[in-house]
């Protein structure tokens, strides 16, 4: 299509490619952007766990800073931080290396050329993990879980189910719908979010290249580099959020003054977190 | 065709109400910021969790944008 020239310049498909099939499961290009930024992760645990000193060189305390700060973060949230803190990471440095793959030359550029229904189109090798669906929704049902599980553990089933239904009883046939769609619309949202920054982020930066080739996108590849460690940071500090809710409900619910007591010494420790986290 | 017009539509007028959001939500951090710089640290998680709660509905806009190209 010539008149299309433009037009397949700038595509990028809104669903990962397959590459090739195993029987009847289908090997995407987004799979290779995840095993490669878990693959990432992996290395750098075991290269950096191997030869842990105690007082940290320069490559040690730059893997141990995001580490070390997003654990600040964490603590500050409740008591019981120490039971997700490493979940909220691993969300953390997962999602941040997957977003950053996205930014490598050569990922979404590099690939075959496909041709169906007449419209040739270039099926990259590798796609950011978190430019599709499906990854992004695979962590918000964790992060889902996770929290209804928290909630469960410190409530009990049943104090969980009250929570559903609401403070006025008599409102339950009105209310318990409403709480069940808000909680399955935080995973909707979870996922929705990261998927659409990080593709509109593939889109914006295939746009900018078909239009101004030269110097042009690396200003947007600074942006995105910002986004997706803004979103990296949004989704772990959402998932965290959604934790503690979980967990305060309990004293919300008016059990009383020894959930009072608990809280008490999480607000004192806010000021020494804050000099921590100060950046 | 119509397809594009109303993704452009939705994602134009999705817009506004996140970004007027935002707008009031980043300058009064600012202001927060202005008063009291000890207490970045504090605000700095609230207002990350603001500023992203405020750009879910810029986000369902631009998915919504997204289906009427893709999808429909």
């Amino acid at each position: 299509m010539p008149e299309e020239e433009g037009g397949s310049l700038i595509h990028v498909s809104i669903k990962a490619e397959p590459l090739f099939h195993i029987g009847p499961f289908e090997f995407t290009n987004s799979m290779v952007g995840a095993l490669l930024a878990s693959l990432a992760l992996l290395l750098a645990a075991w290269y950096f766990s191997r030869r842990a000193a105690l007082v940290p060189g320069r490559m040690q305390s730059l893997i141990e800073m995001p580490v070390d700060w997003m654990t600040s973060i964490v603590a500050g949230s409740s008591t019981r931080w120490r039971g997700y803190a490493a979940l909220i990471l691993g969300f953390f440095l997962m999602i941040l290396i997957a977003n950053w793959i996205g930014l490598l030359p050569g990922v979404g550029t590099v690939g075959l050329l496909h041709e169906d229904h007449g419209e040739i189109t270039l099926v990259p090798f590798i796609r950011p993990a978190s430019a599709d669906l499906n990854f992004t929704l695979g962590l918000a049902m964790v992060a889902f879980v996770v929290f209804v599980w928290w909630g469960v553990r410190i409530n009990g089933v049943g104090g969980y189910l009250k929570e559903l239904v609401g403070e006025p009883r008599y409102m339950a046939p009105l209310m318990f719908p409403i709480h069940l769609i808000s909680e399955l619309s935080r995973l909707i949202s979870l996922s929705m979010r990261l998927f659409g920054n990080v593709f509109a982020g593939e889109v914006l930066l295939a746009t900018m290249v078909a239009l101004a080739p030269i110097l042009v996108p690396a200003a947007f590849l600074g942006l995105e580099a910002v986004f997706g460690f803004v979103q990296a940071l949004v989704f772990s500090l959402l998932a965290m959020t959604y934790i503690t809710l979980a967990i305060a409900e309990h004293h919300a619910g008016g059990h009383g003054h020894e959930g009072e007591h608990e809280e008490n010494p999480d607000i004192q420790q806010h000021p020494s977190d804050a000099a921590a986290v100060n950046v | 065709m119509e397809g594009n017009i109303a993704a452009g539509l939705a994602i134009g007028l999705g817009a506004i109400g996140p970004g007027i959001g935002l707008g009031i939500a980043v300058s009064k951090a600012m202001e927060a910021l202005g008063r009291n710089p000890d207490a970045a640290g504090q605000i700095f998680v609230p207002y990350i969790l603001g500023i992203a709660l405020t750009e879910a509905i810029g986000i369902y806009a631009l998915v919504i944008g997204l289906l009427l190209i893709f999808v429909a």
